[in-house]
């Protein structure tokens, strides 16, 4: 075990798991994926800054808290009302990382396709789950990833047959309703959420999935959720995943999936919240015509952290991957961006974009951004881009001169910002939804950075073309 | 007894970024008046206009300008906007994500609100949209569209009249107009900017070229060199320049200067 992480910490983990309720009858397969998770995260503790995927943040806050069980009675005390739920629209909810189903909603769903609570399903299904639950992650490398399949007890299963399509978008919310443990431990006063999500989409099967992580409290706690995609052939995945947790909430999300041929995954990652966000996403492109796009905006806010690491293996030639996340950072926050791209020895013919432009409102905030290309094979099309400056002053003092005040001109051009990941939400509902939630997070912006003229905004540019074990070469115009 | 000026301009001296460009201009526009101001490359007719509308990055140095006799150089861009002075900017800028239809209901309220009136509904202020954009040309699609952004070099300057028609400014400032439109673009902008004048709106047109001035005739034409005014008189001083050219002010102003 790593000495790295506090022993309160981990002996509460540890307490927690031990008091975990075993599930009579279940598979063994099931419980040994979870005390290989519980081994891999003990050998490893929580992560730490000296990883080279931890550079940016530091789990400090998460050593610091002692965790207890939220029991089923506490969560549903707490008056929870869901003003926007659509009737007809099928929805599940979690309420602290467990399966509430009253406030559940299963219905508008085709023949071909199974929704279904994971715990529900490997206590119904085990066969369908296995060679797939656990496939996709790597605890022994992923710390958090072990800490939550320990965990795996609840979440959402999505079971998609050939062909099938679903029209309307499937909406998974997470609560955390900030009740405070029920353990005797005096000291516990923490709760942990592990809520796990399965999708298998077979051939040119389709659908949307709305992932949403709200709280209706405040209280230190950690939401660690795992997502495994796995897209047969030219199936299609939007996934859109919003983190809008409470400050005190530390929120971990690791989004893995593997596309087969001519397969392709759509992700929008919205990170509102003001705490400390962890948001992963490893996409592997295993064969010919797979193809990603992957979005996100983050609002870095008050003392908030948000990390989000992605990474795109292009394992198979002819695979496209274009990146776009976009960052505003306002108070003292941070924000940290790292886009792996890897474009292995036989990807040829390989597209990749990426960019990463980040806006920072307010002079004591920060971003750390870092595109990492490594790029094996030699006829491949990869470019990336990072920028971080302030609100063009121009455009400031052009909507000024129109009479809009100064604050309202901030936030018209923040929003315009923002608004570009947004409107490339394919699904409409989800988008409209999306920018109002935006828009509002928005709206709390304290900003203080001073306005720079554009033409001589500080930047730092990077472009990058096809690179190889470091040395620069040029570009093929003609590899599409 | 002469109206009160609409805005009056004494000794102004301002500099761009510590360079100094406006070194005294004494102007009085009142109510109803339409001048123009006209000089060659350098000679701060810009300076004068950001100056005017506030814009960062220039510092007024001496002098003062009164509007509606208060202090204009003392009010925050969006509050002179707001009080009714409007420049229609020579480089426009494009700014990608904001609609121009919001932008423009946003800024029209804007105006509503400090003058105590009630702000349009979205209705009412389409019908009010639409029936300008038909007197400057404008075709519907380009409403919905992110402001100025991939409009023509017309287009832009249609834009600007746009605007000025919705916010109904009390003094319009027009910067260099003229400037890289063909004939029919620059009749349509004349036209618009015509309809605009009225005994109680003061107008400052800003040009190079006379071309402009055979469309919106002005009262007074005003010369400018070296960040002065070297030479005021009636519209046809206009057509004396365009036979002339700048030259002979530039080296009269020369002679005329202090050693």
């Amino acid at each position: 075990m790593s000495d790295e992480t506090s022993r309160d910490t981990l002996d509460s983990l540890l307490a927690l798991h031990a008091s975990s309720a075993e599930s009579p009858g279940e598979a063994a397969w099931l419980d040994d994926l979870r005390s290989e998770g519980l081994a891999a995260f003990r050998e490893q503790g929580v992560p730490t800054r000296r990883l080279e995927a931890w550079k940016g943040t530091n789990l400090g806050p998460l050593q610091a808290m002692r965790f207890g069980r939220v029991g089923p009675g506490a969560s549903t005390s707490a008056p929870l009302s869901f003003p926007d739920a659509v009737e007809g629209r099928p929805e599940l909810v979690f309420v602290d990382g467990a399966y509430d189903a009253a406030r559940s909603r299963v219905a508008g769903l085709p023949s071909g396709c199974r929704l279904l609570p994971l715990a529900e399903a490997m206590r119904e299904i085990p066969d369908r789950l296995r060679g797939r639950l656990g496939q996709l992650t790597d605890p022994k490398h992923q710390a958090l990833d072990a800490l939550q399949t320990a965990f795996l007890a609840d979440g959402a299963v999505l079971l998609i047959e050939r062909g099938t399509v679903l029209a309307d978008p499937i909406r998974l919310r997470f609560l955390a309703t900030g009740a405070e443990p029920r353990d005797d431990e005096e000291s516990a006063s923490a709760a942990a959420a592990f809520p796990r999500l399965l999708v298998v989409a077979d051939e040119q099967s389709r659908a949307t999935i709305h992932l949403s992580f709200e709280s209706v409290g405040t209280a230190p706690g950690l939401t660690a959720c795992v997502s495994e995609l796995h897209l047969g052939p030219a199936a299609r995945i939007d996934l859109v995943e919003v983190q809008a947790e409470d400050p005190e909430r530390i929120h971990y999300s690791s989004v893995h999936a593997r596309l087969e041929r001519d397969a392709r995954l759509d992700s929008h990652v919205f990170t509102l919240g003001r705490g400390l966000t962890r948001s992963e996403i490893e996409v592997t492109l295993v064969e010919p015509g797979a193809e990603t796009r992957l979005r996100g905006f983050f609002l870095g806010r008050e003392s908030g952290h948000v990390d989000h690491y992605t990474t795109v293996d292009h394992a198979a030639d002819h695979c496209t991957s274009d990146e776009e996340y976009r960052g505003v950072l306002d108070g003292r926050s941070e924000g940290v961006f790292r886009g792996r791209v890897i474009v292995r020895p036989d990807a040829q013919k390989t597209d990749a974009r990426q960019s990463n432009p980040n806006l920072l409102v307010s002079r004591n905030a920060s971003v750390d951004s870092k595109p990492q290309l490594e790029i094996y094979a030699d006829d491949v099309r990869a470019s990336h881009g990072s920028t971080t400056g302030q609100l063009d002053a121009d455009a400031l003092f052009f909507l000024r001169s129109r009479g809009v005040g100064l604050a309202e001109a901030r936030l018209l051009l923040t929003r315009a910002f923002a608004r570009s990941i947004v409107f490339s939400i394919e699904n409409e509902s989800i988008r409209e939804r999306i920018a109002e939630q935006v828009d509002e997070s928005l709206a709390s912006l304290e900003g203080d950075a001073p306005d720079i003229p554009s033409d001589r905004l500080s930047r730092q540019k990077a472009r990058e073309k096809a690179r190889r074990k470091g040395s620069e070469r040029t570009q093929r115009g003609d590899a599409r | 007894m002469p109206e009160a000026p609409l805005i009056e301009i004494r000794n102004l001296h301002a500099t761009a970024e510590d360079t100094p460009i406006l070194n005294g201009i004494d102007l009085v526009i009142r109510a109803g008046e339409g001048h123009a101001i006209m000089g060659p490359n350098g000679s701060g007719k810009s300076t004068l206009s950001n100056v005017l509308v506030g814009k960062p990055g220039y510092e007024v140095t001496g002098g003062e300008v009164l509007f509606r006799g208060e202090d204009l150089i003392a009010m925050e861009p969006e509050i002179r906007a707001r009080e009714g002075v409007f420049l229609a900017f020579q480089y426009t800028v494009e700014i990608p994500g904001v609609a121009n239809n919001y932008f423009l209901r946003t800024a029209v309220n804007a105006m509503r609100t400090h003058r105590g009136e009630k702000e349009l509904d979205a209705i009412d202020f389409l019908t009010r949209l639409k029936e300008k954009m038909k007197l400057v040309e404008m075709p519907d699609d380009m409403m919905s569209r992110a402001i100025n952004e991939g409009f023509s070099g017309g287009e832009k300057k249609r834009n600007e009249i746009l605007q000025m028609m919705l916010l109904e400014p009390s003094f319009c400032i027009l910067d260099e107009t003229d400037s890289g439109l063909d004939i029919d673009a620059l009749r349509v902008v004349a036209n618009g900017v015509n309809q605009m004048r009225s005994p109680d709106r003061g107008m400052l047109l800003i040009t190079h070229y006379q071309r402009l001035l055979d469309y919106i005739i002005p009262d007074r034409v005003h010369v400018l060199s070296r960040g002065r005014i070297v030479r005021s008189g009636g519209k046809e001083l206009a057509l004396e320049l365009e036979e002339k050219g700048y030259g002979w002010i530039e080296e009269g102003d020369a002679a005329g200067a202090p050693a």
